[in-house]
């Protein structure tokens, strides 16, 4: 299947204290349509890996190649709303004048729970409900792809579910790729079509989940899942400037 | 209730003034060439606004400081945003721009009257360059300044630079760009008053001059007081359209 294909990928950063090897030859494919969710410890490179994807940072080495013209849409780690615009205008950020359309806007801001709110600006909103506008104005751009870093951590478990349920629902109706970035096991067993490991700077496993959905991820297939994914994130892995 | 308690301690700080100038002159402490009486001050005051000279000298006045505003906001506005959309021209006119701030435009008056003469030119060059550099700073603070992580988002949307910089950049900079104003506008006062005491016929500066070497020192102070009421009225004014503009937004809404 056609898909993003990353090759080769490095990524350092000058430090005072020397160069950080961040990403060390990543080679992963996303394949139309899927979701990718990428799991890692906390400072492992999944954001710096997203801003490779996403074009924000200059790889080192390697490549990324798209299939055509990709529309891409980014949720970033933090909400990033423009404080002077409202909810609304917030949400049709990405879209051009003239695709701009108020039924459309309606419809994503009751998707995301934000009714009544459309004329409040940014910093009227609680972290989920702007994290939850984040998401809404991703999804409004219609993108062909997807990439999201961490978009529903300061959700509450209930708000988090039907985010999720949401996001299946657009990519079933969109077919969107994903690239997602999480946490969370349960998230990622959740939502994955395919679940990366990133480990020293490279993808150090990767697991393929049942098609099916919604998944019950107590089921005996998802908890041998999880046992792998948490015994291979437990091996030491710290990547330390060199 | 709040605004009423605001009001009280300036109105008493100005009657304390009075008086004291009052009981000053009363006790005849100075020749009253020096200092003229409050009452004599008022009544030439009276005087002026019935011959209607102080209104002309106000107009007048107004006129230069808002012509050579109007184009000091404009060529700052303009070479900002150039420096914004073309970031590697700024060493070419960064230095030439750093060297003439610290040049006092009135000491340029002498070359200014031999090139442009005594006229509207000269006067509103010398405003230009007293309004343009405090603006001119604050503009591209403001644009600089904008946070790299909403022009990240912008990128991410693909924008090209002319939307990121009317969508992004721009309003980002608002809070920036108006106390730039503010600050100019302040300057530009400061400049009219003392381009006109060098080469005028008519203005506020120019009747100061003009009193005093008529021994009229009533006039003069009519004269500050008049410079000084308008100055702080005109500043009110700017203040009230910038929260006309951006409403409670400058305040609150900007991180
Ligand atoms: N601009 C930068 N300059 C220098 N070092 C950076 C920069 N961005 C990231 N790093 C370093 O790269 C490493 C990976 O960072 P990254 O943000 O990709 O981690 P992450 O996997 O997203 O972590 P988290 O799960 O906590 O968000 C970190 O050690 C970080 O210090
Ligand atoms: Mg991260």
């Amino acid at each position: 299947m056609a898909g993003i294909e990353i090759r080769g990928l490095t990524k350092s950063y000058k430090m005072e204290s020397g160069t950080l090897q961040v990403l060390r030859g990543i080679e992963l494919t996303l394949p139309e349509g899927e979701i990718t969710v990428v799991l890692g410890k906390s400072g492992c490179g999944k954001t710096t890996l997203l801003r490779l994807v996403g074009g924000l940072e200059e790889p080192e080495n390697g490549e990324i190649r798209f299939p055509g013209e990709q529309k891409t849409a980014f949720v970033f780690q933090e909400p990033r709303l423009m404080p002077w615009l409202n909810v609304r205008d917030n949400i049709e950020f990405g879209q051009k004048k003239n695709q701009r359309n108020r039924e459309d806007t309606a419809r994503i801001i009751h998707t995301v729970g934000l009714d009544g709110f459309e004329k409040s600006k940014p910093h009227q909103l609680s972290g989920g409900m702007q994290q939850r506008t984040a998401l809404a104005r991703a999804l409004a751009y219609r993108p062909s792809f997807i990439m999201m870093d961490e978009p529903f951590a300061a959700l509450d478990h209930f708000t988090r579910e039907s985010m999720q349920q949401e996001l299946l629902r657009v990519r079933r109706e969109t077919d969107a790729s994903i690239l997602f970035v999480t946490h969370s096991i349960d998230e990622a067993l959740t939502l994955a079509d395919r679940i990366i490991l990133i480990s020293e700077g490279v993808v150090s496993a990767e697991y393929r989940l049942p098609q099916k959905q919604p998944r019950d991820i107590l089921c005996d297939e998802l908890i041998a899942v999880r046992r792998a994914i948490v015994s291979a994130l437990e091996k030491p892995n710290d990547s330390t400037p060199v | 209730m709040k605004k009423k308690n605001k009001w009280v301690p300036a109105l008493i700080g100005i009657a304390a003034i009075f008086a004291a100038w009052y009981f000053v002159c009363w006790a005849g402490i100075f020749n009253s060439y020096v200092l003229p009486s409050p009452q004599k001050v008022w009544a030439t005051f009276l005087k002026m606004l019935k011959t209607g000279e102080v209104f002309r000298d106000i107009a007048i006045s107004f006129g230069r400081v808002l012509r050579g505003f109007g184009i000091a906001f404009l060529l700052a506005f303009v070479i900002a945003a150039f420096r914004i959309f073309f970031p590697k021209s700024e060493p070419y006119y960064e230095y030439l721009i750093q060297f003439f701030r610290n040049v006092p435009p009135l000491s340029l008056i002498p070359l200014l009257i031999l090139w442009c003469g005594i006229g509207e030119t000269t006067k509103t060059v010398i405003i230009v360059l007293a309004s343009f550099f405090p603006m001119y700073l604050s503009i591209v603070k403001g644009f600089t300044g904008c946070d790299r992580k909403l022009l990240e988002v912008a990128r991410s949307f693909s924008y090209s630079p002319m939307r990121t910089f009317v969508r992004v950049i721009l309003p980002s900079a608002v809070p920036d760009i108006l106390v730039g104003m503010r600050t100019s506008l302040g300057y530009s006062w400061r400049a009219i008053i003392g381009a006109e005491m060098v080469a005028a016929s008519t203005g506020l500066g120019h009747m100061i001059l003009f009193a005093q070497q008529m021994s009229r020192t009533d006039k003069v102070i009519v004269g500050i007081f008049v410079i000084g009421t308008v100055g702080y009225g005109t500043d009110r004014l700017l203040g009230l359209l910038i929260r006309c503009f951006v409403g409670g937004t400058a305040q609150n809404g900007w991180n």
